[in-house]
């Protein structure tokens, strides 16, 4: 099914899906029916909707644990709608909800498997097994020889996601992999994978049904409808402040205005005064978000911020008036 | 076919681990006591001569050894086979055979295998498979399907061919179930190799014959007394073999 006419994407783009459809044996309906998209080098994409509506689909024909019916897929500049499965996988990171670590392979056994499959020698496995329990924040010579069981679900989950690149691969695939583990938990490995990803680029596509979720971690946010019609891929800022319909809107609920506060850094509002500290002021870094600087300026009864930049010098001062108005007029961009 | 469908032996406790042994090491003791005491006449003496027992002894661990092999040369390969899903049609047919190999008494087919073709020491192994392949084929088949279905996805989400997670996933992870199953046929095959001698191949059920033709008591109750320490002691081993061969960690 090659087509000569297809022409590969540009280089910015890491996964250009085209016209995609999965229709299930035995089913009267597709479950993904003629899906597009590009998804760009170093993004954070995540898929967002109704469970049912396909996503999980979606992202395991990314990596071919389910075949298109119809449809291309390419990753990286090659058309891979036809390579060798297996060997595509092994250029693919995949953290599954379930996290299906291997009960009876130590961590290390785990979290070296990609690398034993593309045939690095042990010592290398054994550096990149102890880079990545780094990595995810766990302590190689307390984990390494330990068994799945013997860890929680959140550890696991680290050992899941640190397992998925030990390849070093350029794309991710994750599918509700902080869906079954505790709030408390999810938040801090959500906080720690954004900073991860900082420092990695990866590709991501990240699948979740929960919204908050996906505007707190995504570059761009795909929300998908019932036969996993996209009903819009944009920034969490543009879907908060510019829904394209009815349907995204009630998905995205209600208090979008004030959600919006949590995704705008201090960075992102210009102007303010060059001010020096004093007078019982607020005092915030440009990183945090005019979310915290309102609830700081609520908790102290202050009218005014001080935000040191983050190399720790200059200093401006804001009102809060200056982050409001700033705030509602944001549209758009992303952090 | 559920877990509950996978037959077990329930695994001794630690502190229960000498029972089995000992048991049988008395029973041989006594016996053999008994036997270095008791007036035999001329045919209990040429019967329970120390070569005679050694010999029916190697004959019936020969018949157990090399008929469980075969069952699970047999009834792995069979299991895995039946598991994958392009053959899941054929499960029903050959597991209803399987079946029927426990179902029909081995007497029968031990006899009816002697008239088609040949007495000896082939014919008894061969009814002695068709008896054991059941509960082998099955524990495979019931181990490899309680794998969880995730930790698989994961491994074929990394790139592992379906070989290698069958190797290195689903085999290993069944194989408490199936060395279950192996123990189950070879306490069977223990107690069934006793039949062997009506097919001439020898083994211990040879000395519990001659006791009941020739109305000695001793021969019969030697037979018998060796078969039932011999099954004591095989459990106790496949009972071991079930506790290191545990994959670790799960
Ligand atoms: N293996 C399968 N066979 C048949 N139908 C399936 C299979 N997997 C998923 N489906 C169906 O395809 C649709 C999309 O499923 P899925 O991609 O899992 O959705 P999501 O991940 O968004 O919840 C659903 O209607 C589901 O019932
Ligand atoms: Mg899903």
């Amino acid at each position: 099914m090659t087509d000569p006419t297809a022409s590969p994407p540009p280089p910015e783009v890491m996964i250009r899906l085209e016209g995609l459809v999965k229709r299930y044996p035995g089913q009267s309906t597709d479950a993904v029916s003629k899906l597009s998209m590009d998804i760009r080098r170093g993004e954070f994409v995540v898929f967002v909707g109704p469970s049912g509506c396909g996503k999980t689909t979606t992202l395991r024909m990314i990596n071919r644990l389910v075949e298109p019916t119809s449809g291309r897929i390419w990753i990286d500049g090659e058309d891979v709608t036809d390579v060798d499965p297996d060997r595509l996988r092994r250029r693919i990171g995949y953290v599954i909800q379930q996290i299906g670590l291997i009960p009876h392979m130590t961590i290390a056994q785990n979290i070296g498997l990609v690398p034993k499959l593309l045939g690095w020698d042990k010592a290398r496995i054994r550096d990149r097994v102890d880079e990545l329990l780094e990595l995810v924040g766990l302590d190689p010579a307390a984990f390494r020889d330990r068994y799945p069981k013997q860890l929680s679900g959140g550890q696991q989950q680290r050992v899941g996601v640190a397992r998925a690149l030990a390849g070093d691969p350029p794309v991710m695939l994750m599918d509700e992999p902080f869906g079954a583990i505790d709030p408390i938990t999810r938040d801090r490995l959500q906080e720690e994978f954004l900073k991860l990803q900082e420092r990695i680029r990866k590709t991501i596509v990240f699948v979740t049904h929960d919204i908050d979720e996906a505007l707190k971690l995504g570059d761009r946010i795909a929300i998908f409808g019932e036969g996993s019609r996209l009903e819009q891929f944009a920034t969490p800022l543009e879907i908060l402040s510019e829904p394209a319909n009815d349907y995204v809107r009630s998905f995205v609920g209600a208090g979008t205005g004030i959600r919006r506060l949590g995704l705008l850094r201090i960075a992102d509002i210009p102007g303010g005064a060059p001010e020096p500290a004093g007078r019982g002021a607020v005092r915030l870094t440009e990183d945090q978000t005019v979310h915290a600087a309102l609830e700081e300026m609520l908790q102290a009864g202050a009218d005014e911020v001080v935000v040191a930049s983050a190399d720790g010098r200059g200093e401006r001062s804001l009102t809060m008036r200056d982050l409001l108005l700033a705030a509602a007029r944001a549209k758009g961009e992303a952090r | 076919m559920s877990a509950a469908d996978a037959v077990t032996v329930e695994a001794g406790a630690p502190a229960r681990g000498w029972v089995l042994p000992l048991i049988a090491a008395a029973l041989v003791a006594g016996m053999l006591g008994y036997l270095q005491t008791a007036e035999l006449d001329s045919i209990e003496a040429r019967l329970l001569a120390t070569d005679e027992i050694l010999a029916r002894t190697v004959e019936h661990v020969r018949l157990v050894a090399v008929s469980t092999i075969a069952v699970i040369a047999i009834a792995v390969p069979l299991g895995v086979l039946l598991t994958r899903r392009r053959a899941r049609l054929l499960a029903p047919p050959v597991l209803g055979l399987a079946n029927a190999g426990q179902a029909i008494p081995s007497i029968g087919v031990l006899v009816l295998l002697a008239i088609l073709f040949d007495v000896g020491f082939t014919m008894a192994v061969i009814a002695l498979v068709a008896y054991a392949v059941l509960p082998v084929l099955r524990n495979t088949m019931v181990g490899l399907r309680q794998v969880d279905r995730s930790v698989i996805d994961a491994g074929r989400g990394m790139g592992m061919s379906p070989l290698q997670v069958l190797m290195k996933i689903e085999l290993p992870l069944a194989v408490p179930v199936m060395i279950a199953g192996i123990r189950v046929a070879l306490i069977l095959n223990v107690g069934v190799a006793t039949l062997a001698t009506y097919t001439n191949a020898g083994g211990l059920g040879s000395l519990i014959e001659s006791g009941i033709v020739f109305n000695r008591m001793p021969v019969l109750m030697t037979g018998s007394v060796l078969t039932i320490a011999l099954a004591l002691m095989v459990d106790w081993l496949a009972g071991l073999a079930e506790r290191f061969l545990r994959p670790r960690g799960l």
